[in-house]
C-alpha cells in the first residue's frame, strides 16, 4: 500500500543529496548564493506587514501577540507549504529532460523538492527565531513544538505532492489550476487576518489541513498551546495526511507509465 | 551461457491524438478516438553476459524505445524485462546539469545512478582524468561544447563500472582520439566479462566493434546473430537492394556452407559443398535448388539439392537432422560454356507457396576446407579462384592473361555488320595467321543465348610498330581481326559483345573478354534500318553493345 514510501525511506540519502544539488542548482552563479534564500522572503514578510499595519491600518496585536512578529511566524510556516507544494507539483514537469535521459529512480522527485523546500525554510526559521528569542518574552519549551509541525507539514506535503505530481505531469492544465488554488489558499488561509473574525463559520476554515501548521506554528511561539489539547482537530489532520498519501500511492502506481509517455 | 538482458514478448503502444481534448472526449464518450501506434511488436530477445551486442535499426524502428524500456526510462505496455546486474545508459546528455560545475555533475550523475558521494570519491579522480576535461572541470557545464560535454557524460558511465553499459550512438561526438579511447575502455569491458548494448544506425560500427547484432525493423526483430551477417543484410535493406519481406522469408531458413572442396579435372573445374540447410515454421519439406548466378549479367544454373542426413558439427534440432544435409558438386563439365571469366555466387532457392521464386545467398559457416582468408586457384581453361566475402561464397572465374584489344571502325553494309579490330596478347607472338583464331560472341542480354561470328584474321603492323604496345620489339603482325555479323538474323533484344581468343601454338591458353569500343568517331552514330529493324551500336560504357528493335516503337 506505501510503496512509494517505502522505496523514499530506503534511498533517503539519494533524497538529501538531490536536494542539497538543488539548492546549489538554484543559486548556481550568483554571488550572495543562499542569501537570496532569506532575503527574499524577509522584504515579502515587511512588505506585508506595511501594507497591512500602516496602508490598512489594521495591524494590532492578535491574542495580546505583536502583530509584526505574528506575521513573521505564520508566513515563515506559510512559505514552506507554498514552496513545498508548488515545487513538488510541478516536480516530474520541470524534471523531464532528466526522466527522459536517466535511468533512475524518479519517485523520489516530489520528495526532493520538498526537501529543497525545507532546507530553505530552516534557514529562514532560524533567522526569525533567533531574532524573536531575544525581542520578545514568549520563548518556553513550547517552542520545540515547531518540530512536530514541520514534521507534520512534511508529511502534508509528501501527501499533497505524492497526489498531484502525477496528475500534473499527465495536464498541464491541473497544473494551471493549482497555481491558481494557491493564490485562493493564501488569502483564505488566515495568516493576515485572525480567524476569530469568522465567528462561527471558522470550522469551514480549519477544515484546510494548511491551517493546522500555520496555527500551530503561532500555537507554539506565542500561546504555549499543545497539540494534543486539540485532538480531534489533529486526528482530523492526520486522517487528512494518511488519506492524500494512500491517494498518492495509488496514482503514482496508475499514472507512471502513462505519464512516462506524455512527458 | 548466462543471460545480462532478458526480455519477452515485449509491445510498446503509444497513443495518438488528433485533437487535444481526444483524451477527455474518449473518457466521455468511450468512443476510440485515438490512433494506435506500435513502437515494439512482441519482441522477445536475450542479451548474453560477456558480449558485445550491437541493435541496428534505422531511425524510427523502436530500438530507442527498446533501451528505454530495458533502461527503464519507459514502462512497456505488456511483456517482461529482466536485468541481471547494474546497468547504465550512456547518453551524451543524460543527467547532466547545465547549470552545474562538471565536478558537481559528477557527482550528481553518480547519486541518480545509485552511488554514494564516498563511493564516488573513489572514482572522481579517475573520471576528472579521463574526461581530459582539466581545469574546466570547475566550470558550469553550459560554458562546455558538445564535445566536451560528451566528454563528461561518457567519462562518468564507463568509470562507475557497471555490469552492462548501454551505448547509444553517444560516440558520434568527441574527436578521434578520445573515441579511440572510449572504444579501449569498451573493449576493456568486454574482457573483463562486462556485456555492452550498442543501438546504432551504422552497420559498419556495429560490425567493427560487436560480435553479436538485432535488427530491429518497424518494432519487429528481424534478425539476431553473428555481427557481420546482420549487417551485411542491413546494408542490402539499406541500400534497397533487397526489400524486407524478401529478408524475412530468406531469414526463416537455417543455412550454411561447411565444407568446400574444389578440384580440377580434365573435364574441367569442379567444385563439391557440403553443409546443412532446412526451413522453420514447418516448412522443412522445402525442395532446394543450388544457383550459381553470374554476378554481371544475372545469367544463372541451378541444380536440385538433395537432402540427406546430417553429420556435422553444427547443433540442430533433432527433428530435422534427418534432411538438413546437403552436399552438391558445381562442375564445368555440367554446364558447359557456362563458367566464364567473371564473378559468380552461390546462392538457394526455393518455391513459395504462391510459385514465387525466393532466393537467398547460402552462409558460410565454419568451412573445414578454408577459412575466411585463404584463397586457392586452380589453372585450367581459364583461373578459378573460390573465396568468401562477407561471409558469402564467391567463385571468380578470370583469363590467365590480359588481351589488348580495341575496335577500330564499325559499319554497315547491306545486310551485315562489320566489326574490325585489333587483339594481341603481350607476349604473344603472332607471326603468321594461324598463331591464332578469334570469334566474335554475341551473347543476348535477356536469353543468354550465344551466336559466334568467326573472325578473319589479317595482317597490320599498327601494333608491331606502335612503340608503346610493343616495347620489346616483338611480332603482332597478325592482329587484326575483322568479323561480319548478319543483323538481320538477331533477334529483336540487347546484345553484348565479347572476344574470344585462341592461342594456337603454347602455351594454347583461352581468352575470353567484352570487346573494348572507345574510338567513338569511328563507329556510326546513326541507328540502322533495315526492313523491319532498327540497330543501333552503343558504347557509353565503352563496351561494345547491339541494340536490335523493331521499327517503328519508341523505346519505353
Amino acid at each position: 500500500m506505501f510503496n512509494v514510501y517505502k522505496e523514499l525511506w530506503n534511498r533517503r540519502r539519494m533524497v538529501h543529496t538531490l536536494s542539497l544539488h538543488e539548492m546549489k542548482r538554484e543559486y548556481a552563479g550568483t554571488l550572495l548564493g543562499f542569501a537570496w534564500g532569506l532575503v527574499n522572503p524577509l522584504m515579502r514578510i515587511a512588505v506585508f506587514w506595511f501594507v497591512f499595519s500602516i496602508g490598512a491600518r489594521a495591524g494590532g496585536p492578535v491574542d495580546g501577540a505583536p502583530f509584526f512578529a505574528w506575521l513573521a511566524v505564520g508566513m515563515v510556516a506559510w512559505f514552506l507549504l507554498n514552496d513545498g507544494f508548488r515545487l513538488s507539483n510541478k516536480s516530474f514537469r520541470s524534471k523531464r529532460s532528466l526522466i527522459k535521459n536517466t535511468p533512475f529512480p524518479i519517485a523520489v522527485l516530489p520528495a526532493v523538492q520538498i526537501l529543497y523546500a525545507y532546507y530553505m525554510h530552516l534557514i529562514l526559521l532560524v533567522v526569525i527565531l533567533l531574532v524573536m528569542a531575544f525581542t520578545l518574552d514568549t520563548f518556553s519549551l513550547y517552542w520545540l513544538q515547531i518540530f512536530y509541525y514541520d514534521f507534520a507539514a512534511l508529511m502534508l506535503l509528501l501527501g499533497l505532492g505524492s497526489v498531484t505530481a502525477p496528475l500534473v505531469a499527465i495536464s498541464k492544465d491541473f497544473g494551471r489550476f493549482l497555481d491558481t488554488i494557491l493564490v485562493f489558499l493564501f488569502w483564505m488561509t488566515p495568516i493576515f487576518w485572525s480567524i476569530d473574525n469568522l465567528g462561527d463559520y471558522a470550522y469551514l476554515i480549519k477544515l484546510n489541513p494548511f491551517h493546522y501548521i500555520v496555527q500551530g506554528y503561532r500555537d507554539s511561539v506565542f500561546f504555549q498551546f499543545g497539540f494534543w489539547e486539540q485532538p480531534i482537530y489533529t486526528l482530523y489532520f492526520w486522517v487528512v495526511v494518511c488519506l492524500l498519501l494512500i491517494l498518492g500511492n495509488y496514482l503514482y502506481k496508475r499514472m507512471k507509465p502513462i505519464f512516462l509517455d506524455i512527458l | 551461457m548466462s543471460i545480462a538482458v532478458s526480455v519477452e514478448h515485449l509491445t510498446k503502444k503509444y497513443k495518438l491524438y488528433e485533437d487535444k481534448w481526444g483524451p477527455i472526449k474518449e473518457v466521455v464518450s468511450k468512443k476510440k478516438l485515438h490512433k494506435e501506434f506500435l513502437a515494439l511488436k512482441d519482441f522477445s530477445l536475450d542479451f548474453p553476459k560477456g558480449e558485445a551486442i550491437g541493435v541496428l535499426g534505422k531511425n524510427g524502428s523502436g530500438k530507442s524505445t527498446l533501451l528505454k524500456i530495458i533502461t527503464g526510462i519507459a514502462d512497456p505496455t505488456a511483456g517482461k524485462v529482466t536485468v541481471n546486474g547494474s546497468l547504465v545508459f550512456l547518453d551524451v546528455s543524460s543527467g547532466i546539469d547545465a547549470e552545474l560545475t562538471g565536478y558537481e555533475n559528477i557527482f550528481m550523475k553518480g547519486i541518480l545512478l545509485g552511488y554514494s558521494k564516498d563511493e564516488m570519491m573513489e572514482k572522481v579522480d579517475d573520471i576528472i582524468e579521463f574526461s581530459e576535461l582539466g581545469e574546466f572541470i570547475y566550470q558550469p557545464v553550459k560554458n562546455y561544447s558538445a564535445g566536451m560535454k560528451a566528454k563528461l557524460g561518457f567519462a562518468i558511465s564507463v568509470n562507475v563500472d557497471p555490469d552492462i553499459l548501454i551505448v547509444d550512438e553517444a560516440l558520434a561526438v568527441g574527436d578521434s582520439m578520445f573515441r579511440q579511447k572510449c572504444m579501449n575502455k569498451m573493449n576493456g569491458f568486454k574482457e573483463q566479462g562486462k556485456t555492452i548494448i550498442f543501438v546504432s544506425h551504422d552497420p559498419n560500427s556495429v560490425e567493427s566493434f560487436c560480435s553479436k547484432a538485432a535488427w530491429i525493423h518497424q518494432g519487429e526483430l528481424i534478425t539476431y546473430g553473428d555481427s557481420k551477417l546482420v549487417g551485411s543484410i542491413y546494408n542490402d535493406f539499406m541500400a534497397g537492394r533487397r526489400t524486407i519481406e524478401a529478408i524475412k522469408s530468406e531469414l526463416q531458413f537455417i543455412h550454411a556452407i561447411e565444407e568446400v572442396s574444389p578440384r580440377m579435372t580434365p573435364e574441367g573445374f569442379s567444385v563439391q559443398l557440403g553443409g546443412y540447410l532446412y526451413g522453420q515454421n514447418g516448412r522443412q519439406e522445402s525442395q532446394f535448388e543450388l544457383v550459381l548466378r553470374d554476378k554481371r549479367t544475372g545469367e544463372f544454373k541451378s541444380k536440385a539439392l538433395i537432402a540427406h542426413e546430417y553429420t556435422g558439427q553444427a547443433s540442430l534440432p533433432e527433428d530435422v537432422r534427418k534432411h538438413a544435409g546437403f552436399s552438391v558438386t558445381l562442375s564445368e563439365a555440367e554446364f558447359p560454356g557456362f563458367l566464364k571469366p567473371g564473378t559468380y555466387v552461390v546462392s538457394v532457392r526455393t518455391k513459395e507457396d504462391q510459385g514465387e521464386w525466393t532466393e537467398f545467398p547460402l552462409t558460410s559457416g565454419s568451412f573445414t576446407r578454408f577459412n575466411n582468408k585463404e584463397i586457392e586457384q586452380f589453372n585450367g581453361r581459364f583461373l578459378y579462384k573460390i573465396e568468401v566475402k562477407a561471409s558469402q561464397l564467391i567463385l571468380s572465374v578470370e583469363n590467365h592473361n590480359k588481351v589488348q584489344q580495341q575496335v577500330n571502325k564499325i559499319w554497315f553494309q547491306d545486310s551485315n555488320l562489320y566489326v574490325e579490330g585489333v587483339a594481341f596478347v603481350r607476349g604473344y607472338e603472332t607471326e603468321v595467321a594461324e598463331d591464332v583464331s578469334m570469334n566474335l560472341h554475341l551473347v543476348n542480354l535477356d536469353s543468354f543465348e550465344e551466336r559466334v561470328y568467326p573472325a578473319l584474321i589479317t595482317e597490320t603492323e599498327e601494333i608491331t610498330e606502335n612503340p608503346a604496345f610493343n616495347p620489346q620489339g616483338k611480332n603482332y603482325n597478325f592482329s587484326q581481326f575483322n568479323a561480319i555479323i548478319d543483323v538481320s538474323k538477331l533477334e529483336i533484344g540487347q546484345y553484348e559483345c565479347k572476344l574470344s581468343y585462341k592461342m594456337l601454338k603454347d602455351p594454347y591458353h583461352e581468352f575470353l573478354i567484352l570487346v573494348w569500343a572507345s574510338k567513338t568517331k569511328e563507329y556510326p552514330t546513326d541507328t540502322m534500318i533495315m526492313g523491319d529493324r532498327e540497330i543501333k551500336i552503343q558504347t557509353g560504357t565503352k563496351y561494345l553493345k547491339l541494340e536490335v528493335k523493331t521499327h517503328g516503337y519508341e523505346e519505353q
